[in-house]
C-alpha cells in the first residue's frame, strides 16, 4: 500500500510537474504588453487599441498603467534608466522622450514603424519631427495638448457682452465684467481663472502661453542654444495682468477654485486649457452652456508620442503594433469623440465629431497665421519650469508688485538669471 | 576546538543577515554619499567628480533652503504639538483605564497612525478647504473670518504641521501609555499621602519620571517630521481644481531634482545634508537620554 502510494505520490508529481510545464509553455507563448502613460483618461481608448488588436495577437495580454503625469514621467525615469523587463509602451511630451533618445535608454523604431511615420500622408513635418532625433525615428505620433479659451456663454450673455475676447486687453475688460461678487466685493465667480498655485512647471507653462500672446517667449533658441527672454516687455506684460488680475482688478483669488473644475461648476467664466476639457465636461458638466475661442496669436501644441522599450523581440513587435493599432482611424475618431485630445494623424474624417461638438473647432479650424510653438527639446526644461514656477507663485501672491513695474522687472531679471545659469550649466547658454 | 566550532556557527548564522542589511540599508546609504560628490544626469554612464560643488550650491540655493527651513519648522513644530498633547492624552486615557471604554479610547488614538497616508491627506485637503471645508465654516459661524488655509505661507505649513502631528500622535500615546503603567506607584501614594492632587501629580511627578520616555518620542517624531513628504505633495497637488501652495520639503526637493530635474548627484548631496541633521538630533537627544540614566 505504502509503495503504491509512493508509486502514486511520484506520479502525481510527474503530472503536476508537466501540468506546470504545459502551463509555463503556454504563458511563454502569451506576450505581454504594458502602456505606460500620464494622462489616466486615456485608460479606457488604450483598452479599445488592446481589443483591437485581439484578432491578430490573440494571445497578447495588455496591461493599461496610467498614472498621473508628475508621477508618471518619475516612472519613466526610474525604469528606463534600471531597465524593463516587459516591452512597455511609453507614452511621453516629445521634448521629454529626447533626453533619453540621447543617453541610448529608447531604441529607434523598425523600418516599417518609421515608414509608417515619415509618410506625409499619416503627419505633417511638424508631428513626425518631434518623434525623430537626427532622422532616425524612434517614436509615433499619438495626440496633442493644445490650448483655447473655454467661457460660459450664460455668463457672457448675462453680463451684456457679444463673443469671447480677442485680445488680452479684451481678456482684462471681460474678466472685470465677468467676475461675481458678494456683499463685500469680494469674488464668488472668477472672471478669468488662472494658474496661480500648485507644484511643478504648469505655472510656468501656463505663463508663457499669455506671455506668448504678447508676442514673447520664455526661451529663444539662437542655433542650437537658448537664453531666457523673459525680462522685457512681453514678460512685463503678461505678469502685470497676472498681478492686476489678483491685486489689483481682484478678478480670481488664488485661494479660489480654478481650472476645469471650477468652470465645470459654474465656478469661473473663462480659462484658457487643452481639449480634453470638452470630453471631461460632457461627462462631468453635460448641462454647462459653454463655446471655446482662439487665442488671441497662438497656442503651445505639446506633441504626445508612444515609444517602446523593454521585453523580447517578439513582445517589442507586439508593442510598436499596438502604437499602430493606436493611430487607426476609428481609434483616433473615438479619442477625440470620448476622450477630447486632439489626435495627430492626418488624413482621418473628424467632421462627424465637430459637427456634433462645435467646440472642437477652436483647436482644428486654425488660421493660416496662427502662432503653434512647443516646448524645446532640452535636458533641463523642466528645471527650469519648475524654478520660474516657484517664483511666479511667490509674485502673483505679493500684493505689493501691484502697479509697481519697475518691481516686477525686476523680479524677472533676476528669474531670468537663474533661467540662464541652468542653461550655462547643461552647456547650451546662448550668447 | 568546540569554542571555535560554536563560533564559526554563530558568525555563519548572522552572516546572512549582515548580509542584508549591508545591502540593503548600508550599501544605499554609502551610495548616497559618494554620488553626493558627483554630477550625474541619471540616464548617461558618465559621472563628473565634482568634489564639494554640490554642497556649495546647495548653500546658494534658494529653494533648498526654503526647503531646508519648512522641513525643520515642520519637524519641531510638529514635535512640539506631539509630545504636550500625546503625554495629556495618554494621562487621561491612563487614567481612565479601568473604564469600559478604555479599549476604545486606544484605538481612536492609534487609528490615524495606521490609516494610509494619502487619503487621510485629502480628507484634511478637504477640512482646510478655504470655501467648501468644513474647518472654515466652523470659524465663520463662530464669528471669525475664513482663512485661506491652504495658500498663506504661513498657514500651509501649520496645516502640514498638524497632519503630521495627527499621525504621529497615536504611535506616541502608546509609547505615554506604557511608561505611564510602568511609573512606581508608590510614590504617588506618597504623594497622595503629602496632599497632591492630581494635576499636581501629574506635572510634578509624571512629566519628570516619564523623561526618558519623552526622549525617546521626540527623537521618532523629530526623524519623521524631517522626511516629511507625502503631507506637502498631496496639500498642494490638484491640476484641476484647486491646487494649494507648494510648501517645499527636503524630500519633495530631492525627488524633483533627482527624477524631474535629473541632477543625482544634487539631490544625493541633499541627502546627505539632511541625513548630517537627523544623525546630529539624534546624537544630541541620545546624549541627553544617556546623562539622564547616568544621573
Amino acid at each position: 500500500m505504502t509503495f503504491r502510494g509512493r508509486n502514486g505520490t511520484v506520479a502525481k508529481a510527474t503530472m503536476w510537474s508537466a501540468g506546470l510545464m504545459l502551463a509555463g509553455t503556454l504563458s511563454a507563448q502569451a506576450q505581454d504588453v504594458v502602456i505606460w502613460g500620464g494622462f489616466p483618461e486615456l485608460a479606457d481608448f488604450y483598452e479599445r487599441v488592446a481589443e483591437g488588436m485581439s484578432d491578430e495577437y490573440p494571445d497578447l495580454n495588455v496591461i493599461v498603467e496610467p498614472i498621473g503625469l508628475r508621477d508618471h514621467e518619475k516612472r519613466v525615469a526610474l525604469g528606463l534608466s534600471s531597465g524593463l523587463d516587459d516591452a512597455t509602451v511609453l507614452e511621453l511630451i516629445g521634448s521629454t522622450a529626447n533626453r533619453y533618445i540621447v543617453n541610448d535608454l529608447l531604441p529607434p523604431a523598425p523600418d516599417d514603424i518609421a515608414e509608417f511615420v515619415n509618410d506625409a500622408g499619416n503627419f505633417e513635418p511638424f508631428f513626425r519631427d518631434t518623434a525623430t532625433v537626427d532622422g532616425t525615428v524612434y517614436g509615433v505620433p499619438l495626440f496633442r495638448g493644445q490650448g483655447a479659451l473655454f467661457y460660459n456663454t450664460d455668463m457672457l450673455a448675462e453680463a451684456g457682452l457679444d463673443g469671447p475676447p480677442t485680445t488680452m486687453e479684451e481678456y482684462d475688460d471681460y474678466a472685470a465684467k465677468l467676475t461675481q461678487r458678494d456683499a463685500d466685493g469680494n469674488p464668488t465667480v472668477s472672471g478669468w481663472s488662472l494658474r496661480l498655485s500648485g507644484g511643478g512647471g504648469g505655472i510656468a507653462e501656463k505663463f508663457w502661453i499669455n506671455m506668448h500672446q504678447f508676442g514673447g517667449a520664455l526661451l529663444e533658441p539662437v542655433g542650437d542654444k537658448y537664453r531666457a527672454a523673459y525680462a522685457n516687455e512681453a514678460g512685463l506684460a503678461a505678469l502685470r495682468q497676472y498681478v492686476n488680475a489678483v491685486s489689483g482688478d481682484k478678478t480670481v483669488t488664488i485661494d479660489m477654485p480654478a481650472d476645469a473644475a471650477a468652470f465645470q461648476r459654474g465656478q469661473t467664466a473663462m480659462f484658457i486649457r487643452e481639449s480634453w476639457v470638452i470630453g471631461d465636461t460632457e461627462k462631468k458638466a453635460p448641462e454647462l452652456n459653454y463655446d471655446t475661442a482662439l487665442l488671441p496669436r497662438g497656442s503651445i501644441a505639446l506633441p504626445v508620442n508612444l515609444y517602446v522599450s523593454g521585453g523580447s523581440d517578439a513582445a517589442q513587435d507586439a508593442a510598436w503594433a499596438f502604437a499602430i493599432e493606436a493611430n487607426k482611424p476609428e481609434h483616433l475618431i473615438w479619442l477625440l469623440d470620448n476622450v477630447g485630445w486632439l489626435p495627430n494623424r492626418a488624413g482621418v474624417d473628424y467632421s462627424g465629431v465637430i459637427e456634433a461638438k462645435p467646440q472642437f473647432s477652436a483647436f482644428v479650424d486654425l488660421p493660416e497665421d496662427y502662432d503653434l510653438f512647443t516646448l524645446p527639446s532640452i535636458e533641463p526644461i523642466n528645471e527650469i519650469l519648475t524654478r520660474f514656477a516657484a517664483v511666479l507663485t511667490e509674485a502673483f501672491a505679493d500684493p505689493s508688485l501691484a502697479g509697481d513695474d519697475a518691481a516686477m522687472m525686476a523680479l524677472l531679471e533676476s528669474a531670468e538669471e537663474e533661467t540662464n545659469a541652468i542653461l550655462d550649466r547643461a552647456g547650451i547658454l546662448a550668447e | 576546538m568546540l569554542k571555535r566550532k560554536r563560533f564559526l556557527f554563530a558568525v555563519m548564522a548572522i552572516i546572512p543577515t549582515f548580509a542584508i542589511f549591508g545591502w540593503v540599508r548600508m550599501y544605499p546609504i554609502v551610495e548616497t554619499l559618494r554620488l553626493s560628490v558627483f554630477q550625474w544626469n541619471l540616464l548617461s554612464r558618465d559621472k563628473t567628480f565634482v568634489g564639494l560643488s554640490n554642497f556649495i550650491e546647495l548653500f546658494g540655493d534658494d529653494q533648498f533652503l526654503d526647503a531646508l527651513t519648512n522641513t525643520a519648522i515642520i519637524a519641531f513644530g510638529a514635535m512640539a504639538v506631539t509630545i504636550p498633547v500625546s503625554m495629556a492624552l495618554a494621562g487621561v486615557i491612563y487614567h481612565r483605564t479601568r473604564s469600559r471604554f478604555a479599549g476604545f479610547y486606544e484605538t481612536a488614538v492609534f487609528i490615524p497612525h495606521v490609516v494610509s497616508l494619502v487619503p487621510a491627506a485629502m480628507a484634511w485637503k478637504w477640512i482646510f478647504d478655504a470655501k467648501l471645508g468644513p474647518l472654515n465654516a466652523v470659524i465663520v459661524a463662530l464669528g471669525g473670518e475664513a482663512q485661506a488655509w491652504l495658500f498663506d505661507p504661513v498657514l500651509s505649513v501649520v496645516c502640514i504641521i498638524l497632519l503630521v502631528s495627527w499621525q504621529t500622535l497615536g504611535y506616541a500615546v502608546l509609547i505615554y501609555l506604557v511608561g505611564f503603567r510602568n511609573l512606581p506607584k508608590s510614590v504617588y501614594e506618597a504623594a497622595k499621602l503629602d496632599g497632591a492632587n492630581g494635576i499636581q501629580s501629574f506635572f510634578f511627578m509624571s512629566v519628570p519620571l516619564l523623561k526618558p520616555i519623552t526622549l525617546y518620542v521626540s527623537v521618532v517624531t523629530l526623524i519623521s517630521g524631517f522626511n516629511v513628504y507625502a503631507q506637502a505633495y498631496v496639500l498642494a497637488s490638484d491640476t484641476q481644481g484647486a491646487p494649494g501652495r507648494l510648501v517645499r520639503v527636503l524630500v519633495l526637493d530631492m525627488l524633483e531634482n533627482s527624477f524631474q530635474n535629473f541632477r543625482v548627484g544634487y539631490a544625493a548631496a541633499e541627502a546627505v545634508i539632511l541625513l548630517s541633521i537627523v544623525l546630529v538630533l539624534t546624537a544630541v537627544q541620545f546624549g541627553m537620554l544617556r546623562q539622564k540614566g547616568g544621573k
